[in-house]
């Protein structure tokens, strides 16, 4: 794995700062979030919180996170080495992508949180019935990524005013 | 601007090659939970008990948040009494209800006469939301061992994935990859339950054609070496398939994944069979009596099982 390059526009810092919050969101996502009964399905903080820092800092520092969190994700699972940091990765770059659209309106920013929230668990579903791992119905991962996608959207508006707000006080306080 | 996006491009591009291979050698080499997988499975266990720990009485914390702590006059300062005594009363239903979880375990324990080693389960499932599998906060260091039976007081949750010295992994009965020998009621015909068709439903395979499986009728678990025998599965719903070499049927469990909590893994069984005598009495008495744990008459001595008979 590569170290942060300031060039790519990756600062050491925020990585640092993102990836541990990431980190600490798996486990509260593990150990809180999905044994609530919530209606539909669950919502998936992680992949929520990594879209929102993606948008933020840009498709390479959401690749890289993506990876860092999905690989911690995969060491603590029973399932195949790296699929979740495949997803992962795909889901900050794609995030980081749509950075730019989200400094015209407020509503590109949720859409982009809910549809990586979406994509994420659809990617997750869908990679593992590929490998055998623990297919699903397309029946019960459709509405399952729904859910994931509403949760998102209903969470993003308080979300990523926090994040935005959070990651450019990380950045200020830089010597 | 341009060269940022094509380094952002290489950039993803090399991390999708090496998680390509992680997978590529992952899923050729079998998943080992030794090396540093074992260690972060303990160390992320560690922390998970912990989160557990502090978050588990919701009901306290929602009913904190209800009733903040302020008072600036006598009003107030009734009102945080009142938001005081509504957190003990919390507390102590959940202790309550704890208690109970516990008290009907042992009793389907000793119905059975295992060895249960009780455990709390600390983490649900993995990042991908994939894994049908939970954290207990048992491991090796209180003797729990790999392949071992996991049940709560409905009956069974899963079999011990992976063990660490303080937690352990449990696939639940209702995972794609989980597959459990069970025989109906009554019988000695062998079968298995296996998941893949959501939390709430299992399926049954029984390896013999000659049989009727009727709805209603209900499961244990066979046993074998590791796996130990009579603890209640759940209940036929539906018969799926009737004709081939064998039957299958649609099992609606009587443990629910949904609400796990306190489990039970069993280390140790009676000398012989139990046989029926773990599942709850069929007609329950109308007046709510609770019923002693009788043993079905049928089902008596611990017979050798039959071979399976392929038709």
């Amino acid at each position: 794995m590569s170290g942060p390059h300031e060039d790519d526009g990756i600062s050491p810092r925020v990585f640092a700062v993102a990836a541990v919050v990431l980190l600490a969101s798996v486990i509260i996502q593990l150990s809180v979030v999905a044994r609530l009964a919530l209606p539909l399905g669950r919502p998936d903080l992680v992949l929520t919180l990594l879209a929102a820092i993606a948008l933020v800092e840009g498709p390479a520092t959401g690749a890289l996170l993506g990876f860092t969190v999905g690989l911690f994700g995969d060491l603590t699972s029973t399932h195949v080495l790296g699929t979740s940091a495949l997803v992962l990765c795909l889901v900050g770059y794609a995030a980081g992508l749509a950075a730019d659209l989200t400094d015209r309106s407020v509503l590109a920013a949720l859409l982009a949180i809910a549809g990586a929230a979406a994509g994420g668990t659809l990617g997750h579903l869908g990679l593992a019935a590929l490998l055998g791992d623990g297919a699903v119905a397309p029946g019960v991962a459709l509405p399952r990524a729904l859910a994931a996608g509403l949760y998102a959207a209903l969470v993003a508006p308080f979300l990523f005013p926090a994040v935005v707000a959070g990651l450019r006080r990380v950045r200020r306080v830089r010597p | 601007m341009g060269r940022d996006i094509k380094r952002s491009r290489l950039l993803v591009l090399t991390l999708v090659v090496i998680t390509f291979t992680l997978i590529t050698i992952d899923y050729r080499t079998g998943r080992a939970t030794s090396g540093p997988r074992g260690w972060l499975h303990s160390a992320v266990g560690a922390v998970e008990d912990g989160v557990t720990t502090v978050v588990r009485p919701i009901g306290r914390t929602a009913s904190s948040l209800l009733h903040p702590n302020r008072y600036q006059n006598r009003a107030d300062q009734l009102e945080q009494e009142n938001a005081e005594l509504r957190r003990q009363l919390a507390d102590r239903d959940e202790i309550t209800r704890l208690a109970e979880d516990l008290s009907d375990l042992r009793l389907l324990a000793d119905r059975g006469q295992y060895t249960i080693i009780p455990a709390r389960v600390i983490a649900v499932g993995d990042v991908s939301g994939t894994d049908w599998t939970v954290t207990i906060n048992a491991g090796s260091d209180d003797g729990v061992t790999v392949d071992k039976v996991v049940l709560n007081s409905a009956g069974l949750v899963g079999t011990v994935e992976s063990v660490t010295s303080n937690t352990a992994t449990v696939r639940l009965a209702c995972d794609p990859r989980s597959r459990i020998g069970a025989r109906l009621e009554g019988t000695q015909l062998l079968g298995a339950v296996s998941g893949g068709s959501g939390p709430n439903t299992l399926t049954f395979t029984l390896y013999d054609a000659s049989y009727r499986i009727q709805e209603g009728e209900r499961l244990v678990t066979f046993g074998s070496l590791d796996y130990v025998a009579g603890v209640p599965i759940g209940e036929v719903t539906r018969v799926t398939e009737v004709g081939g070499l064998s039957r299958t049927a649609e099992v609606k469990p009587y443990a629910s994944v949904g609400t796990l909590d306190l489990v039970g893994v069993v280390v140790g069984g009676p000398p012989a069979d139990p046989g029926d005598r773990v599942l709850p009495p069929r007609t329950p008495p109308a007046d709510g009596q609770p019923a002693p744990p009788a043993g079905t008459p049928e089902q008596g001595t611990a017979a050798a099982p039959p071979t399976a008979g392929a038709g």
